[in-house]
């Protein structure tokens, strides 16, 4: 792995929790939701999140009608760019594959190291010979730090090779969790990207990007899932599930904004204790070439690159979070 | 070789803070190390107590105080001065008049009666400086404080809680009547110091600011008062965090009072054990753990409780 300047949009917005959406889809209403299909194959998302919940009602039938309506926009859905079944009714991950044009690219999100999951699940991966993501959550909850993502990591992984299944067909969640909450976790998360190809060789990763802003007022969210995708990128993330009406973001994981992508290597190699990042320093020494470019001199930023600086400051735990953050001086 | 104690190097230090004027001034903050952890660095003003008058006479029942309180204070209860002055025989190093009389919901005081209850006790302690405390009610609080800031302009008192719902008002009229404020958020670092931040950007010097977490008692949830309190003071001294850099209050006898522990009596629980005692060791230990947690001041009830405390912060800050 190296920094990856492109990765792979999976688009979010498709969600049964969106006040635009969500009735949209209860009600069978096509139109919005094509619209929405449309919209986001137009923003270049690469696959498309289908998120229906709990679905705890008649989910099989919605999620069929749901993959066969977001199909009808365009004959490359479901195959070049694939579908992400992403609902806890497992009876509903199993109507969408059974009506996607091509269930080998499709992802089950998610299978957690939770008996249950990886009981019901990962055969339907092995029978539909399909994708999924592997979500680092176990019947602990969500792990408190990076060993136990480890461990919830290992167990998804032999469980798949238990049952023969390529490693490549499962991408690696470890879970962000927001910046207000848990700074700890944010950190974690940074930590384990690195170990991936320890932990699961021959793996991929992504995660659900846009829950380390929850809390934080809407407008301000993309000022910190920006920079936090631009630091995953130069860890190595392979695919990310995001905003698709993000237009900066996109333009980010489309390998528009070089520049804030190596702004964050810059910042990784150089301004971070190493005791707290182990892993992330290991990484960039041996990965990339930050350590022999120039440290960051703050009053030298503007703009997007200053935001940026401001926001890898909180996102590292440099400096505490507050919902003023861009606010302050540097 | 000889055992040497293994110390933390902290990068930044608390503001000193003064409240009231002139000789009687009290100072708090300035310190450099966690609490208690006096051995790595200074803690130039120790913790204080800040004894409670109430705008309204407390009653003596299972709503109201328990016998322990109620008999130190029963003759002076009607005269906020007198109960004022008994304080401080008790050891009170400041004043804190709780206006809890003001709240809608209990006696819907004005703020014109509350001006009255404080200059009772000013009259009665002379420069010894005051604490105002509201009665939690965002909207009468943001009336009643700033009407007392006005009838006492630049006494330098501190005058609280001041939320994110309310600092505005609060704040904008400590600014102009010369006081402090106390900023008052919800058991969250990243909230703490956003208010602050809000209260600097009104126009208030953070050096006229005291931080209230979010105070809990001694079996209701003080391990999250604590942990909060530990990582302010951990960015503020570990990190340097500039924002984050101001000594707590913790309104803590209400808390303490109102426990089943402090309020059954033998009759309603026998296992418990007698009354009195209970509640004052349910008011002394939540004051020691927010002590071991950071506090600068600590507001306080009963003399019994009081006297201990005071006992204990000077053989811990000697």
């Amino acid at each position: 792995m190296a920094v990856n300047y492109e990765i792979l949009a999976i688009g979010e917005n498709i969600n049964i929790m969106s006040k635009v959406i969500g009735p949209a889809i209860k009600e069978r209403n096509a139109k919005p939701v094509q619209k929405m299909t449309e919209d986001l194959i137009e923003a270049g998302c690469d696959i498309l999140d289908l998120n229906l919940g709990p679905a705890r009602k008649a989910g099989d039938e919605m999620m069929a009608w749901l993959v066969k309506t977001v199909q009808e926009v365009d004959p490359r859905v479901g195959d070049e760019i694939p579908l992400a079944l992403d609902t806890t009714n497992t009876e509903a991950v199993k109507a969408g594959l059974k009506v996607v044009r091509n269930p080998e690219v499709t992802f089950i999100n998610s299978i957690s190291a939770q008996k249950e999951s990886l009981n019901t699940r990962m055969p339907l991966v092995k029978e539909y010979n399909c994708r999924f993501v592997a979500l680092l959550l176990s019947e602990e909850g969500i792990p408190r730090d990076v060993n136990e993502r480890g461990a919830c990591a290992a167990d998804i992984y032999n469980k798949a090779l238990e049952l023969g299944i390529p490693e490549n067909k499962m991408y690696i969640d470890p879970i962000v969790l927001p910046v207000s909450v848990d700074l700890n976790q944010v950190i974690a998360f940074l930590e384990f990207l690195p170990l991936i190809p320890d932990f699961a060789p021959g793996a991929s990763s992504t995660c659900g990007l846009s829950n380390v802003s929850n809390g934080t007022p809407t407008e301000l969210r993309p000022k910190l899932n920006g920079p936090y995708q631009a630091i995953h990128m130069v860890l190595g993330i392979e695919t990310s599930i995001i905003d698709g009406y993000d237009k900066a973001m996109m333009d980010l994981v489309k390998g528009k904004k070089k520049n804030l992508v190596d702004l964050a290597g810059r910042f990784l190699a150089h301004e971070l204790d190493e005791e707290k990042f182990p892993n992330v320093a290991m990484y960039i020494e041996a990965n990339t070439d930050y350590k022999n470019q120039p440290k960051i001199d703050p009053s030298s930023l503007e703009g997007e690159e200053l935001e940026y600086y401001k926001s890898f400051l909180v996102l590292t735990g440099k400096v505490l979070y507050s919902h003023s953050w861009l606010e302050m001086s540097v | 070789m000889a055992f040497a104690i293994p110390k933390e190097n902290y990068a930044g230090k608390v503001r000193e803070i003064v409240i009231g004027k002139g000789d009687k001034a009290v100072k708090i903050g300035g310190y450099d190390s966690m609490p208690l952890c006096t051995f790595e660095g200074t803690w130039p003003n120790k913790p204080v107590v800040a004894m409670e008058v109430y705008d309204v006479a407390p009653e003596l029942n299972a709503q109201g105080w328990p016998p322990a309180t109620f008999e130190a204070f029963k003759d002076v209860i009607n005269d906020p001065g007198a109960w004022a002055k008994k304080c401080l025989e008790y050891g009170a190093d400041l004043i804190c008049v709780q206006l809890a009389g003001t709240d809608p919901n209990a006696q819907n005081k004005s703020a014109e009666e509350a001006i009255e209850v404080v200059k009772k006790v000013k009259e009665a302690v002379g420069d010894i400086p005051l604490i105002i405390w509201g009665s939690n009610n965002l909207e009468k609080d943001q009336e009643v404080l700033p009407a007392i800031m006005e009838a006492f302009p630049n006494e330098n008192w501190l005058f609280g809680p001041a939320e994110e719902g309310n600092y505005k008002k609060i704040t904008a009229s400590a600014i102009g009547y010369g006081h402090l404020v106390a900023g008052k958020s919800s058991i969250d670092v990243n909230l703490a110091k956003q208010l602050n931040i809000l209260i600097e950007n009104l126009g208030l010097s953070l050096d006229k600011v005291v931080m209230d977490p979010t105070t809990a008692s001694l079996g209701y949830g003080i391990e999250y008062t604590y942990s909060v309190m530990e990582r302010i003071s951990l960015a503020a001294l570990a990190q340097n965090d500039d924002k984050m850099q101001n000594p707590f209050i913790n309104d803590l006898a209400k808390e303490a009072w109102k426990t089943r522990e402090a309020m059954l009596t033998v009759e309603e629980e026998p296992t418990y054990g007698e009354q009195n005692t209970r509640g004052i060791l349910m008011e002394s230990i939540t004051a020691i753990d927010l002590i071991a947690a950071g506090s600068s001041i600590l507001i306080m009830r009963n003399p019994t409780a009081v006297k201990v405390i005071k006992e204990l912060i000077n053989e811990l800050y000697s």
